[in-house]
């Protein structure tokens, strides 16, 4: 029934989870015996139209699986990976939300105190384009100030009905500061990437960085720290 | 219903989970297949002077109502029988003026991603047919609700029980419109009314689960959204789904916070071991899979042990106190 399970267990294994192990460049070797290597830990939401493929992305990207009918998200689910970045271990917890209007009330919750969003939207429908740039809107207003934003256009393989241009996404994204890929779930394009690539934007030394003690409502965060004995920073960012 | 503990597929159709216990699950089914018979012996003894009877009923009703009979019975306790009375039109005429191209736009793309991995639903194109039936008709004749994701589940598990559409639509009629009124509009007002209330209740039979995750910073609609929306469908093992509609149908919502209750009781330890959020939301996902919900009979007796006041009223109070 629903698709989840986890990779990422517990502490810092690396690259965790089924599925896409050839995390390409990022996939630096496991130093035997000790760690070395920093572990950070981000939270990353999904948001965008429904079936746009938000949990089809997490779960190729998590499982390296796809279903061609993939059920529809009721709330949100909860899924983590793990990759190797360099020398960094970067945990990403995902919240992949239910994309119907309706349930629009309940994804604050979701984004507040994420330090990454990706927005998705279907490169064969226009109003998902749409619906993605008021996802945007609402994340540069409400959202931690800064939070990396990724705009996916997935569905890649289905171009030849492509009715969202590739160049008037690009200079959207330019326009806002934010990562673009087109992806599709189906073939896996540009879908491990789209995350390495908002490791690679995300802070990774600064301990109060990553939008995590920011200003509004990332109050999760801090709680999260307190209960728990020292694997993330004191703002529930990152780096040790 | 067939015993199936060598299938993979659930006597409802649905694939089981891979780490699926087998073992454990043959030791209940062949406990739970002399409960069914003789709860079928017991209801046919009684026939229909079953319902003369409040308490009786009630008591026959939270120990399952036998599956060749729970059509009826459901159309029946639940109120859609009066609502199908009472209605100025029929199923097939209301199926009849379906028309808005985005409502059936929207509920098409679902069907398919409505139990894809229940062979009666993949093999048998009369299911899906019989969903959008059910979906699009409701969706035209209650506006203020339309299509609301999460009725398909519901509408499925309807259907794979009764085998029957008409039924099924007036069910659904039965739990939007009167049932959990308010859930499925597009504010949503009743679900994060009845999330109020849930975080109420808790605080009070578990302070200690409570504080936990309170201190681990979950608000409770990130684990238990589903529980309210789907009524359990997708959440829980289908058997113990429809147990719990037996009651449902019968009592009325406020069932759904004995559940609710009783599946954070059983996993308390778990929760209570759970350090951040990720883990307690693992911890919220393995419940569907845990033995004590797969039990559904006995989960059943535990749902009606829990102690304390939660009759119709108050929650009705709480409800008041929460409304948004
Ligand atoms: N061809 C193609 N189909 C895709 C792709 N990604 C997703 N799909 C299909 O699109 C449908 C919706 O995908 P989901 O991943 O469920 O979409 P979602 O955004 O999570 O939808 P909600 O949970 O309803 O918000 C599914 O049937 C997928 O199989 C893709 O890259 N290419
Ligand atoms: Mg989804």
């Amino acid at each position: 029934m629903s698709s989840g399970a986890s990779g990422g267990g517990g502490g810092g294994g690396a690259a965790s989870g089924g599925g896409n192990s050839n995390h390409q460049r990022g996939a630096a070797q496991r130093p035997n015996g000790q760690t070395q290597n920093k572990i950070c830990q981000f939270k990353l939401v999904l948001l965008g139209e429904s079936a746009v493929g938000k949990s089809s992305l997490v779960l190729r990207f998590v499982k390296g699986q796809f279903h061609e009918y993939q059920e529809s998200t009721i709330g949100a689910a909860f899924l983590t990976q793990t990759i190797c970045l360099d020398d960094t271990t970067v945990k990403f917890e995902i919240w992949d939300t239910a994309g119907q209007e309706r349930y629009h009330s309940l994804a604050p919750m979701y984004y507040r105190g994420a330090q990454a969003a990706i927005v998705v939207y279907d490169i064969t429908n226009q109003d998902t384009f749409g619906r993605a740039k008021t996802w945007v809107k609402e994340l540069q207003r409400q959202a931690s100030p800064t939070i990396v934003i990724a705009l996916a256009g997935n569905k890649q393989d289905l171009a030849n009905k492509r009715m969202v241009e590739y160049e008037e996404a690009q200079a959207y994204a330019d326009e806002n500061g934010l990562l673009f890929m087109e992806t599709s779930a189906k073939t896996a394009m540009n879908v491990s990437e789209i995350f390495l690539a908002i490791a690679r934007k995300l802070p990774k030394n600064d301990q109060s960085g990553g939008g995590g003690g920011g200003a509004g409502g990332s109050s999760q965060g801090r709680r999260l720290a307190e209960g728990d004995s020292g694997s993330r920073g004191p703002a529930g960012a990152c780096c040790k | 219903m067939a015993k199936s503990s060598y299938s993979k597929v659930d006597e409802y159709g649905f694939e089981r989970s891979e780490n699926f216990n087998y073992e454990s699950y043959d030791a209940f089914m062949s406990d739970y297949m002399r409960v069914l018979t003789r709860r079928a012996q017991r209801w046919n003894a009684l026939e229909n002077n079953i319902f003369r009877n409040t308490s009786v009923l009630k008591r026959f009703i939270r120990k399952g109502i036998p599956i060749d009979r729970r059509t009826d019975v459901w159309m029946r306790i639940s109120g859609a029988d009066k609502i199908k009375q009472n209605s100025q039109y029929s199923y097939s005429y209301m199926k009849k003026q379906i028309h808005n191209k985005a409502i059936i736009e929207t509920i098409k793309i679902d069907l398919p991603r409505t139990f894809p991995d229940n062979i009666y639903f993949i093999s048998n194109e009369a299911l899906p047919e019989m969903l959008f039936g059910v979906l699009a008709t409701f969706a035209h004749q209650n506006k203020e609700v339309g299509y609301c994701q999460g009725l398909n589940y519901i509408t499925g598990l309807l259907l794979l029980a009764t085998k029957d559409e008409e039924s099924s639509f007036w069910l659904l009629k039965a739990i939007v419109d009167q049932i959990l009124p308010q859930y499925y509009i597009s504010t949503m007002t009743g679900l994060l009314t009845d999330l109020d209330v849930l975080d109420d209740l808790i605080s009070k039979y578990e302070p200690v689960v409570s504080r936990h995750i309170k201190a681990i910073g979950m608000p409770w609609a990130m684990g238990t959204t589903k529980w309210f929306i789907c009524i359990f469908a997708e959440v829980l093992p289908t058997e113990t789904v429809y147990r719990i509609w037996d009651c449902l149908f019968y009592e009325g919502s406020k069932i759904i916070f004995r559940v609710a209750i009783t599946l954070i009781r059983l996993h308390k330890p778990e929760i209570l071991g759970a350090t951040e959020l990720g883990e307690l939301m693992m911890c919220f996902k393995a419940m569907r899979s845990s033995e004590a919900v797969i039990d559904c009979h006995q989960f059943m007796k535990d749902v009606f042990k829990l102690s304390g006041n939660l009759s119709k009223n108050s929650i009705q109070k709480l409800r008041e106190k929460y409304k948004k």
